[in-house]
């Protein structure tokens, strides 16, 4: 069989199903092939036999693109923020508002103010950088050197950062490479709310808040203003209407197979070929798999040694865990309302123990008290389970991508027990409630999205594979190497979570460089 | 009755005061150098604890000193003469080594020795780390430019930058900004196969700083140590004839012949401010002396956390001062050895016994250290950089017998005890135990090490701390990461060596470019300071 498109965009994860929709939109004929029989890649529903529907992996967005998400019509709710301290004077965040779970005012209130609007204020700021490819550094250096006014996204940005102020800017200047572990405590005690946004900093991340670069990630997280959604219905809701919005444009969709190949004649892609042997014609195929997966589709041949050699070498060790429950009931958290429950629970009790449950992630071993965000969306959802059960979806750090004796049934079963173990100080008799419990590594992760290393954000969100340099350098505006071949996905700018915009910015580059014209 | 005025007065007689003494007694302006200790160097000194034996007691090896400042103060007159060392080796527990080699065939066929692949990886690195020492160079004796600045001077240094990254070609830039940014451990890691090769290369990224080869930014610290030169031979490190404190007693003589004076013993007690404006030094002995034009060798926080009244700065600056980074992360045992300790993994007389020598054999190893660190503890395996200077330069030891220095990373400031970190914590018997953790580690290489030593002098970073007055013992003056270098270095909008207090210079390494006995700080100050005084064109040399 063989079917004629302008585009094929591998892999309908939320990146390509916003590229698709992109092309489809402008008209273009669009095919998007996926291994899986279901859209979703890592923000996928699943719904066990007896009517649960949870968030297999990741359950909350974080960033999506505020024009990509008005477009969708998913309800979603901003849940507030609360750091679980060990000794139950737990902290409720909530945009640049702090104050103690319990409603009293806190006295790091006003430090955090002040430091959350100023982190958002920057995140707005790069956040212009996300838009758009890249900035070309040779041509804003040609441009500073030949006094040129109009030298793209690093003029907008530069001109920007001056009008914040010569102190803003300095400070702006001075952490953005800087660590969030020093950033943090400059301004606040090592508790619970230095914990929250230490934690935040690395989520997803193989890094502990005091590795140079953190601060940076911090920032993106706070891309959209730091708000943090529920979407009713799950990711899988998101994820439906992105299909259906490509759909509804003209996109069409085979499910699957996974690609075996990238067909290239001369230099220029032809189409795919599929698993099951059949092939898929194209002027122009986009991949939302991780780079160097890109890279081999199309055959390392297509590339030179000192490419290869930068895209097997790009960094995406993934590092965290989920465990999926479903629970006869939601247990009580001394220390919240009942309400309070709903919101988004964060394990970090200080800085110091992000950082602590980091160091043994780099020798393959797992923490001895993990980090966790744990959410229960049923308590905002009902209609993930209406009978009563409640699902909780917890997100764990730090979890190798293997360990060093790989993921035994003993090594699963010590992870979920140090988990539950944490939890547990927290929600006391949460084992009583349990029904059932999911745990997924890394290596699950990857196994089941295909994501490299099970890494969120397929490479690495480090300052040295970002911007101009992310997935590596050369190959950072979306083009890859082959006419007509495109990298959509988390690896490309400007990066990983549930944003859109790198499939977004590829498919608006594809455009741009007129392969399809 | 001795002069109480001068035209100018540096604070603190280390390698960059000194330096900075210099320029300005050059150029004609009468200068003093007060120094707290009796002798002169700060942490580049030769000293005598053991009968016979000369300590190189902090800095213990030279390469980053600037040529250009060498020849402007006509150092080697003085008598200062750098020997050249080959090499250099790591030593593992099975009784193998890995010989770094300065001959590149011989460092090839012992590359192979342990991994065939890794022979062209190390070109490929080593080309790398030589484009980016190139591209830093011609930046140490310039101001860093401040790109928030609209200054025509800061506007020229900017373009001074953009000029040469620009000439890099936009891969090449994509490339620098990658290995700025990047850990040692990545770095590595995605050239080298051999976990010895990897570690032996790893060390330069760590030492000195409160970060571990897999925190990003450690590739900068390497180049830091990589950017230096021997008589012109990038990247070679060698020993000062006579120690260390050859370079500071060169320097205190070009400065006393330039008409400069030294008053030691002298610890300052303040900066002198009036009304916005430093007037002079008063001493912890009682002497006060007036100048318009104050330098401050002292690291940043020492200067405004304990030297200068709080209330004549500005408060974001005395904030920013707070919280510039300055971790004590390394000790430094000095030994004297009866004899050349017994090394049966290497050949009787291999060149690399005369380089520096290391007993760390993966990255994962390092990185624990790192991780014991952050704790408030030494680490369990010790990284240490050791070497036996007294086999090149005959006057550090009797006939037959050796001086070993060995730099240990990590060694926490704030030592752990009971739940509490403190620098008050260090006592005799954590000297003592960090000495044996030490010497436990050297015993992989030198099993006969503990019957060779005659004595030992054993130096925590609160021991440097009190001594030589570094902050924490950082031998850096200050954490070499992004936020404190370059525009950054030591507070932003200061860069340009000027502090908030008019006529208050900082001349040390706090400044840019950084630590290491290099003196561009102190030259770099020297001319700002001439500059801003009507004296441009009084800095003459190579370095104005």
């Amino acid at each position: 069989m063989s079917t004629d498109f302008d585009a094929i965009v591998i892999g309908a994860g939320h990146n390509g199903l916003v590229a698709a929709g992109e092309l489809a939109r402008a008209g273009k004929r669009v095919c998007v092939v996926e291994r899986a029989d279901v859209p979703g890649g890592m923000a996928r529903n699943v719904t066990s036999g007896d009517g649960v529907t949870a968030p297999q992996i990741a359950h909350l967005l974080y960033n999506l693109a505020p024009d990509i998400s008005r477009t969708l019509g998913v309800e979603t709710r901003s849940l507030p923020t609360i750091g679980l301290s060990p000794d139950g004077r737990h902290v409720l965040l909530q945009a640049g508002d702090l104050r103690f779970a319990d409603g009293e005012a806190h006295p790091e209130a006003a430090v955090f103010a002040v430091l959350h609007d100023r982190l958002t204020r920057f995140a707005a700021l790069l956040g212009q950088l996300s838009d758009a490819p890249p900035p070309k550094l040779m041509e804003g250096l040609a441009g500073a050197l030949s006094g040129l006014r109009d030298i793209g996204g690093l003029a907008k940005l530069g001109l920007n950062l001056k009008r914040m102020g010569k102190a803003e800017m300095r400070e702006f200047l001075r952490i953005l490479l800087s660590n969030s572990y020093d950033v943090l405590l400059d301004e606040l005690n090592d508790g619970p709310v230095a914990g929250v946004l230490a934690a935040d900093a690395v989520r997803g991340a193989w890094s502990g808040p005091r590795s140079p670069g953190s601060v940076f990630s911090l920032i993106y997280r706070l891309g959209q203003g730091g708000d943090v959604r529920l979407p009713m219905g799950g990711m899988g809701a998101v994820m439906a209407a992105l299909e259906k919005s490509a759909v509804d444009s003209g996109a069409a969709l085979r499910y699957g197979s996974g690609v075996a190949s990238v067909d290239i004649e001369g230099d220029r892609v032809t189409g795919v070929t599929l698993e099951d042997g059949s092939k898929v014609r194209g002027r122009a195929v986009l991949s939302s798999l991780g780079a160097a997966q890109t890279m081999l589709l199309a055959g390392p041949s297509h590339y030179d040694i000192e490419t290869v050699r930068r895209l097997r070498n790009v960094r995406s060790k993934g590092t965290v865990g989920k465990l999926n429950l479903v629970l006869k009931a939601v247990p009580d958290i001394p220390g919240l309302t009942d309400a309070q429950r709903g919101a988004r629970l964060v394990v970090a009790p200080s800085a110091s123990y992000v950082e602590a449950a980091f160091n043994p992630v780099k020798y393959g071993e797992l923490s001895a008290e993990p980090v966790l965000e744990v959410i229960i969306p049923t308590l905002t959802d009902p209609s993930l389970c209406d009978d009563g059960r409640h699902v909780m979806s917890v997100n764990c750090q730090f979890l190798p991508h293997v360990p060093k004796d790989g993921w035994t049934e003993a090594a699963r079963g010590t992870a979920q027990n140090r988990i539950m173990a944490t939890l547990g100080h927290y929600m006391p008799g949460l084992a009583d409630h349990v029904l059932q419990a999911e745990l997924l590594t890394p290596a699950d992760i990857e196994t089941l999205t295909g994501a490299p290393g099970g890494h969120w954000h397929h490479a690495e969100l480090s300052i040295d594979q970002l911007l101009t340099v992310r997935p590596v350098n050369g190959l950072s505006r979306y083009a890859f190497g082959v006419q007509g071949y495109y990298l959509c996905g988390a690896s490309a700018h400007p990066g990983g979570d549930v944003t859109g915009q790198p499939g977004r910015n590829a498919a608006r580059q594809l455009l741009r460089d007129g392969v399809l014209s | 009755m001795a002069t109480t005025s001068y035209d100018a007065i540096i604070v603190g007689a280390g390698h960059n005061g000194l330096t900075t003494g210099c320029y300005l007694a050059r150029a004609g302006l009468r200068t003093l150098i007060v120094e707290k200790n009796d002798w002169i160097g700060g942490a580049a000194v030769s000293r005598s604890l053991q009968d016979g034996w000369t300590y190189s007691n902090c800095s213990y090896v030279c390469s980053l000193l600037r040529r250009e400042i060498v020849r402007d103060l006509e150092l080697p007159r003085f008598g200062l003469q750098v020997i050249p060392y080959e090499g250099g080796a790591t030593f593992t527990k099975d009784g193998d080594y890995f010989a770094y080699l300065s001959d590149h065939n011989a460092l090839r066929r012992e590359i192979a020795r342990h991994s065939p692949r890794d022979v062209d990886a190390y070109d490929r690195f080593a080309q790398t780390v030589m484009r980016q020492c190139r591209f830093i160079r011609p930046f140490l004796l310039r101001n860093a430019p401040d790109p928030t600045s609209l200054h025509p001077r800061d506007l020229g240094e900017l373009a001074f930058l953009v000029k040469k990254a620009h000439g890099l070609g936009a891969k090449e830039l994509g490339e620098t900004i990658r290995f700025w940014t990047m850990s040692i451990g990545d770095f590595l890691d995605e050239h080298f196969e051999s976990d010895l090769i990897k570690a032996h290369l790893a060390g330069s990224g760590i030492i000195g700083t409160g970060l571990g080869v897999y925190s990003p930014g450690t590739a900068y610290v390497l180049l830091h140590h990589y950017m230096g030169d021997v008589d012109g031979t990038i990247g070679a490190w060698g020993f000062a004839r006579g120690g260390m404190g050859a370079i500071s007693n060169a320097l205190g003589m070009s400065f006393e012949e330039a008409g400069g004076e030294i008053r030691k013993g002298a610890g300052i007690e303040r900066f002198k401010v009036t009304a916005g404006k430093v007037t002079g030094v008063a001493l912890e002995n009682g002497d006060e002396f007036d100048a318009p034009i104050v330098a401050s060798n002292m690291d940043i926080k020492r200067t405004f956390l304990h030297h200068v009244d709080r209330a004549e700065v500005p408060d974001d600056f005395h904030r920013a001062v707070e919280r510039f980074k300055i971790r004590g992360s390394s000790a430094k045992i000095n030994i004297a050895l009866d004899a050349m300790p017994d090394i049966p993994a290497a050949p009787a007389d291999a060149s690399f016994l005369r380089g520096d020598m290391h007993c760390s054999t993966s990255l994962a190893e390092l990185e624990r250290g790192y991780d014991d660190w952050k704790a408030g503890r030494w680490s369990a395996e010790p990284y240490f950089d050791l070497l036996i200077p007294s086999q090149i330069d005959p006057t550090m030891a009797p006939p037959g017998k050796h001086m070993m220095t060995v730099f240990v990373q990590y060694a926490p400031y704030d030592l752990e005890v009971d739940g509490v970190r403190s620098g008050e914590n260090w006592t005799d018997t954590h000297r003592e135990a960090l000495a044996h953790c030490v010497y436990d580690k050297m015993e992989q290489m030198m099993p006969d090490i503990r019957q060779r030593i005659v004595h030992a002098e054993v130096r925590t970073p609160l021991d440097i701390e009190r001594e030589v007055g570094l902050t924490e013992g950082n031998i850096f003056q200050g954490e070499l990461t992004f936020d404190q270098l370059l525009f950054n270095r030591p507070v932003p909008g200061y860069s340009d060596y000027t502090t908030p207090v008019s006529g208050l210079f900082m001349v040390g390494s706090s400044s840019h470019p950084g630590g290491g006995v290099m003196a561009a700080p102190g030259a770099n100050a020297a001319r700002e300071i001439l500059r801003r005084n009507g004296k441009s064109k009084a800095m003459q040399g190579y370095a104005a």
